[in-house]
């Protein structure tokens, strides 16, 4: 049998072939040997490597993937159509190209720049990178070979962004097989504040594979609210690492809300090295048929007084597959660190598994911290008296399942955000609709 | 408007209610009464539906149709309501949200529009009044962190706002003040009309000082042993139901 690694080589060999932007930047070619060396040696990660041993990248492995797309244009009205928000500052990239025509960040206010990565390469090389780790499964590594589009973000210091930012990402379904390795920057200067959408969507049911790399750069006392919505295709891979360094006094707050993909996996960090620093790491997967969905996260508590708070909800249907695990690590010399972490699971069949895993390792010795996971069924009491109010069962279950789920979004400050969220969660419901 | 005949019902195998015959008529109220353990609550919950009770004989008939065939639902969305002895707390699910819900799956069934935002409001806010209850409950979870008598003071909004033709209130007076006692027996009294009959299950007299049933029935080890007027439930209080079981041991298996 073939190693995953060999499985890797066509990856590999696209790297020769492919005109990649910011050949100009010698750093940039410098990072990106790096990473072709790492992957060559690494491969894609094989089950038996501890983080993906419920996840397994076989079919990924074995689907040649082309990462030149068929040139297509999409109208602003598709557009409307899929992006969350109707009022924001909006980036868009269509198979993998970054759309100016569809894309509505022009005229900015004063200290706000957004911009595609393409066109930002010459100010970004001090950040670029430096949020993760390339030894640690070869998906970042094979992302920074590969990376050729994506979205900067940059907040000045002082300055306060009322209205979101989504980054829209759409796969046409026009290119069969179509590999697209995005990276995002996002930074927040000293008090700034902003909040950001990533949002991938699928438009048709075709097999593709999104590998995107978002790094967050928190200085100190600066705020983000980030929500990442994926709604891919059925038949697609989505594998997305998000990485954040966060500086004293600095609030991250992130809901990862995964409800497409034949199979998806998010590695979601967040490193608290200044004190006071803090971060809200939520997130919901709703997962039916033959779905699987994997969610790694890891908090590091690094320095004395941050606090973390993580609650990860998960619905399963049919025959899917679903994994948490939920790694917080409080450093030695962290003390005062408060952390909390919660994975609750509702198991709509009998065919679908859930594995759950949350780990807390604690090396100081006045900290407060908790964990919790459970997994259930509808609550039968529930569901007998929504039925005895007149409630069919199946509008029943519905309405239980979206109360189970929604409270994730509670701690979400804009009501309209939260609001275009769950209205999405209830469209994917059985009935597709509450 | 309800017809049980002969009923036997088992719970785990148990049988629980050993052959009850009741009959109740439009615009009646009757009360069931009975100790703990005489079947009280298995009637009820024979009644809407629940799971996990199995008729073994007899039938109910209501309005003329077999109400063991119907589904839980359309038990309720055919006017059959029943209140909840412990009301289900269900976070998520904001209160005016069920109320809409419940109230449009009876109009649909009633081949009737779902009412717009300001009518449904509107009738709220009208059955708030009736139950003394305030706007801001209907925007909380169902019955989230409601207190006991909160949750009884709910179900009568439920029931006043779904109009049933047929209510079986199951221990609605258990756990109330004399106040919250007075306010929901105020709601039931509103209700009480020529076309709708209500069933009081209850295992204290002290309700039917304020709402007066028209028949009283005495349940115990699963039959009706005892029926009559209100009087019937006075001599309970003054004697209890020690005298009810040992009528009731006399009786054939």
């Amino acid at each position: 049998m073939k190693q995953l690694t060999e499985l890797a080589t066509p990856f590999a060999k696209v790297a020769d072939s492919l005109p990649l932007v910011g050949n100009e930047f010698p750093w940039l070619n410098a990072l990106r040997q790096q990473a072709t060396s790492q992957f060559n040696s690494d491969g894609l990660p094989a089950k038996k490597v501890e983080d993906w041993k419920y996840t397994s990248l076989w079919t990924l492995a074995q689907q040649s993937f082309t990462h030149n797309a068929d040139k297509l244009s999409l109208s602003a009205q598709q557009c409307d159509q899929v992006a969350l928000l109707a009022d924001a500052y909006r980036l868009v990239i269509v198979d993998g190209v970054f759309s100016p025509a569809l894309s509505t960040v022009e005229a900015l206010p004063t200290g706000l720049s957004i911009s595609s990565l393409s066109t930002s390469l010459n100010n970004v090389e001090h950040v670029l990178g430096k949020q993760v780790d390339l030894a640690k499964a070869g998906l970042t590594a094979l992302n920074t070979m590969l990376m050729n589009e994506g979205l900067v973000v940059t907040v000045a210091a002082d300055i306060h962004i009322d209205k979101p930012i989504e980054l829209l990402v759409i796969n046409s379904g026009n290119t069969e097989g179509l590999a697209t390795h995005l990276r995002n920057v996002i930074t927040l200067e000293r008090n700034s504040k902003a909040t950001i959408i990533e949002h991938y969507v699928g438009l048709n049911d075709v097999s593709y594979f999104t590998n995107v790399v978002t790094e967050v750069v928190l200085a100190e006392n600066a705020e983000l609210n980030h929500y990442k919505l994926q709604q891919e295709s059925e038949n697609a891979f989505h594998i997305a690492t998000l990485a954040a360094k966060q500086a004293s006094n600095s609030q991250w707050k992130t809901n990862n809300i995964s409800l497409g993909a034949k199979l998806a996996r998010n590695d979601v960090h967040s490193q608290l090295l200044g004190e006071q620093s803090h971060v809200v790491m939520d997130g919901l997967y709703l997962v039916n048929n033959d779905q699987h969905v994997d969610n790694h996260t890891r908090i590091d508590h690094a320095v004395p007084n941050t606090t973390s708070e993580e609650l990860y909800k998960g619905v399963l249907d049919d025959n899917s597959h679903a994994v948490f695990n939920g790694k917080v690590i409080v450093h030695k010399d962290a003390q005062k660190t408060d952390a909390n972490q919660q994975n609750h699971n509702l198991l709509l069949s009998r065919g679908c598994e859930i594995d759950s895993k949350p780990e807390m390792e604690i090396y100081a010795d006045d900290v407060k911290c908790g964990h919790g996971s459970t997994v259930g069924q509808i609550n039968e009491n529930q569901l007998f008296f929504l039925r005895a109010r007149g409630l069919d069962e199946v509008s029943a279950r519905s309405l239980l399942t979206y109360a189970f789920a929604v409270d994730v979004l509670d701690r979400i400050p804009s009501e309209q955000i939260r609001q275009a969220l769950s209205s999405v969660i209830e469209q994917r419901l059985p009935r597709g609709g509450v | 408007m309800l017809e049980i005949k002969n009923l036997h019902a088992s719970v785990d195998g148990k049988e629980i209610l050993r052959g009850i015959n009741l009959t109740v008529n439009a615009g009646e109220v009757h009360a069931i009464m009975g100790p703990n353990g005489s079947g009280k609550s298995t009637l009820s919950n024979v009644i809407a539906g629940r799971n996990g009770y199995e008729v073994t004989q007899g039938e109910v008939i209501y309005k003329g149709d077999n109400l063991l065939d119907m589904a839980i639902e359309e038990r309720a969305q055919r006017g059959v309501f029943l209140a909840f002895q412990y009301p289900v707390e269900i976070p998520g699910v904001s209160n005016i949200y069920l109320l809409k819900a419940a109230l449009n799956a009876v109009r649909k069934h009633q081949g009737l529009d779902d009412l717009d935002a300001i009518d449904f409001l509107t009738l709220v806010r009208s059955k708030l009044e009736l139950v003394q209850m305030d706007e801001q409950f209907l925007h909380r979870g169902v019955n989230e962190g409601f207190s006991g008598g909160e949750k009884k003071r709910n179900e009568i909004l439920q029931m006043a706002l779904l109009e049933p033709s047929l209510a079986i209130l199951d221990e609605t007076d258990s756990g109330l003040d004399i106040d919250a006692l007075k306010t929901v027996s105020d709601g039931i009294n509103a209700l009480r009309s020529p076309d709708r009959s209500i069933v009081m299950i209850t295992h204290y007299q002290r309700l039917l000082d304020y709402v007066v049933p028209d028949f009283v029935h005495v349940l115990s080890k699963g039959r009706i042993v005892k029926s009559g007027d209100k009087e019937l439930a006075k001599e309970l209080e003054k004697s209890g139901y020690s005298w009810v079981n040992t009528e009731q041991d006399g009786l054939p298996a």
